[in-house]
């Protein structure tokens, strides 16, 4: 309600949403270059297959 | 079917599908006689009881949190159990969780036509009931975290992540939007005011879509349709981008509820630009779902399981282009407030949220009362009138939408209202909530035919010799 306190805020707090931003960010590509390496490959696409190893199904 | 699998707990499976199916119909019910009173108001009975203001909280509350909550309780326990290959850790929590949540429903059902509100959309409840809500929710992620603490497979299927992201958002989402000052037993004021409350609120609602209609969906389809389709899911690196992408992206999107308001427009273009955004995911995750299926399509012609699935699946495409679009200011000034957003929201509810729980619980049935099916062709009757009566309804809303939004802003020449009397609007959509009706009804009489077929299936005596056949 305040413009001056809120401007204030803004300096003092503004780097924080920027830095989650980025921070977010990096971890998705970490996460994604992760899923998509090529050493992971035989082991997630195994993981792919854990429902259909149930043990009550034929 | 075989033998009951030694140590899972299935009894709390079966009494969650059980209640689906209970508060399903009661909820559509609400829901089919909310639509005749837009077409007809007498239907209203000219009672505050049975007024369309009360009325419509209760059919909200019992889709979203009596009907989609159980049927996703239902397949989450089912199916936790066998990918972590262990029994849930509590058995006395199960209970907790399954009676706590029923009694919540009915609270909710009783309150509700009294017009106890809190007047918040999608968290109308009042504040004991919101306490209960947060207790039981806790109890069940003990229970939840609990079990995958015991885990015996290593690896976390990706379902099991869509139903975390569930478990711990809807908690964070359910407390801090009901946070509010009691004054009696039945009233509160809640702790934020103007627009931050707005913008809590709808943080808040655009996520029960997110993290409650959407994300355990489609762990349950990440499970389910493999499953069903006895094949394992077309891209499994794609499906741990889907749901990081999805996750982060979501809890962004609730201020394009709030366009063209007092929300700074910086604010409104942050929600507008990651719905947008959140096409990407959404469609990743459709084609991963409808690529399951390759070299399988041919069972489409004879399995109701894989029928529900895949026109679920569609649908969840199909609305998650409309919610980008909606989302874009240009096209929102048209459709806000009106009634486009019903039809964009029923395609989500009765087509993907509908649609995939009725392929999981015709999937489930055999499986959990150990018996065959009652009937297939019960079961695709079904899908078809709930196919049809969706599209009666889809393309009813969208005709009566965008009429609506034409005629509001329509303009003589002069620059006045072209449809200066409100009346006029309203009038020319009837039509149209006579055929909403009509769908609705026939979605409605669909349910009638799973409660009949679970019946019937859950009754049958159990002959173990025919079972293997199934």
């Amino acid at each position: 309600m305040n413009p001056v306190r809120d401007a204030a805020a803004t300096a003092a707090y503004g780097w924080l949403p920027g830095a989650m931003t980025v921070a977010f960010l990096v971890f998705f590509v970490a996460w994604a270059v992760w899923a998509y390496l090529p050493s992971n490959r035989a082991r997630l696409e195994a993981a792919g297959r854990l429902p259909l190893d149930d043990g009550d199904e034929t | 079917m075989s033998q009951p699998p030694p140590n899972y707990d299935d009894q709390i499976v079966r009494r969650f599908v059980s209640v689906t199916v209970i508060w399903g119909f009661v909820g559509m019910l609400v829901g089919v006689i909310l639509a005749l009173q837009l077409a007809w108001w007498p239907a209203n009975l000219g009672l505050p009881y049975t007024s369309f203001g009360r009325l419509r909280p209760l059919h909200t509350n019992a889709v979203i949190f009596a009907f989609t909550a159980n049927a996703l309780f239902a397949g989450i326990y089912y199916s936790m159990q066998r990918l972590l290959k262990v029994r849930m850790w509590s058995d006395k929590l199960s209970a907790v969780h399954f009676w706590g949540w029923q009694a919540i429903i009915v609270a909710a059902a009783i309150t509700l036509p009294l017009g106890l509100t809190q007047g918040k959309e999608y968290a109308e409840l009042i504040w004991p009931i919101d306490l209960a809500i947060a207790v039981v929710w806790v109890a069940f992620a003990i229970n939840f975290f609990g079990t995958i603490a015991i885990r015996k497979v290593a690896h976390l299927y990706v379902a099991i992540w869509f139903y975390m992201s569930m478990v711990i958002t809807i908690a964070v989402l359910h407390i801090v939007n009901s946070l509010a000052m009691p004054a009696t037993l039945t009233r509160s004021y809640p702790v934020f005011s103007g627009l931050t409350d707005a913008l809590v609120q709808w943080w808040y609602g655009h996520n029960a879509v997110g993290f409650l209609l959407t994300t355990p969906i489609l762990g349950l389809m990440y499970y389910f349709l493999p499953r069903a389709a006895e094949r394992p899911v077309y891209s499994y690196r794609l499906s741990i981008i889907h749901f990081w992408a999805l996750v982060f992206l979501y809890l962004w999107a609730g201020p394009h509820h709030l366009l063209y308001s007092a929300l700074p427009d910086w604010a409104q273009t942050l929600g507008m630009v990651f719905s947008i955004v959140l096409l990407a995911p959404s469609w990743g995750g459709m084609l991963n779902g409808l690529l399951t299926l390759r070299g399988a399509w041919d069972r489409l012609r004879t399995d109701p399981v894989l029928k529900f699935f895949v026109v679920g699946i569609t649908f969840y495409g199909m609305s998650t282009f409309e919610g980008p679009m909606m989302s874009i200011r240009s096209v929102n000034s048209l459709s806000h407030y009106t009634d486009w957003t019903i039809a964009h929201v029923h395609q989500g509810a009765l087509g993907w949220v509908g649609m995939t729980m009725f392929g999981m619980i015709y999937w489930l049935a055999p499986r959990i009362w150990y018996r065959p099916l009652h009937s297939v062709s019960l079961a695709t009757t079904h899908f078809w009138l709930a196919t049809v009566g969706i599209v009666l309804y889809v393309v009813a809303m969208w005709t009566a939408g965008v009429t609506q939004g034409l005629m509001w802003r329509g303009l003589t020449p002069d620059g006045l209202l072209q449809y200066p009397n409100f009346l006029d609007t309203v009038t020319g959509l009837i039509p149209f909530y006579w055929i909403r009706v009509i769908g609705g009804a026939m979605y409605l009489v669909g349910l009638c035919l799973l409660a009949y077929n679970l019946w019937r299936t859950a009754t049958a005596p159990a002959a173990s010799s025919q079972l293997e056949a199934a």
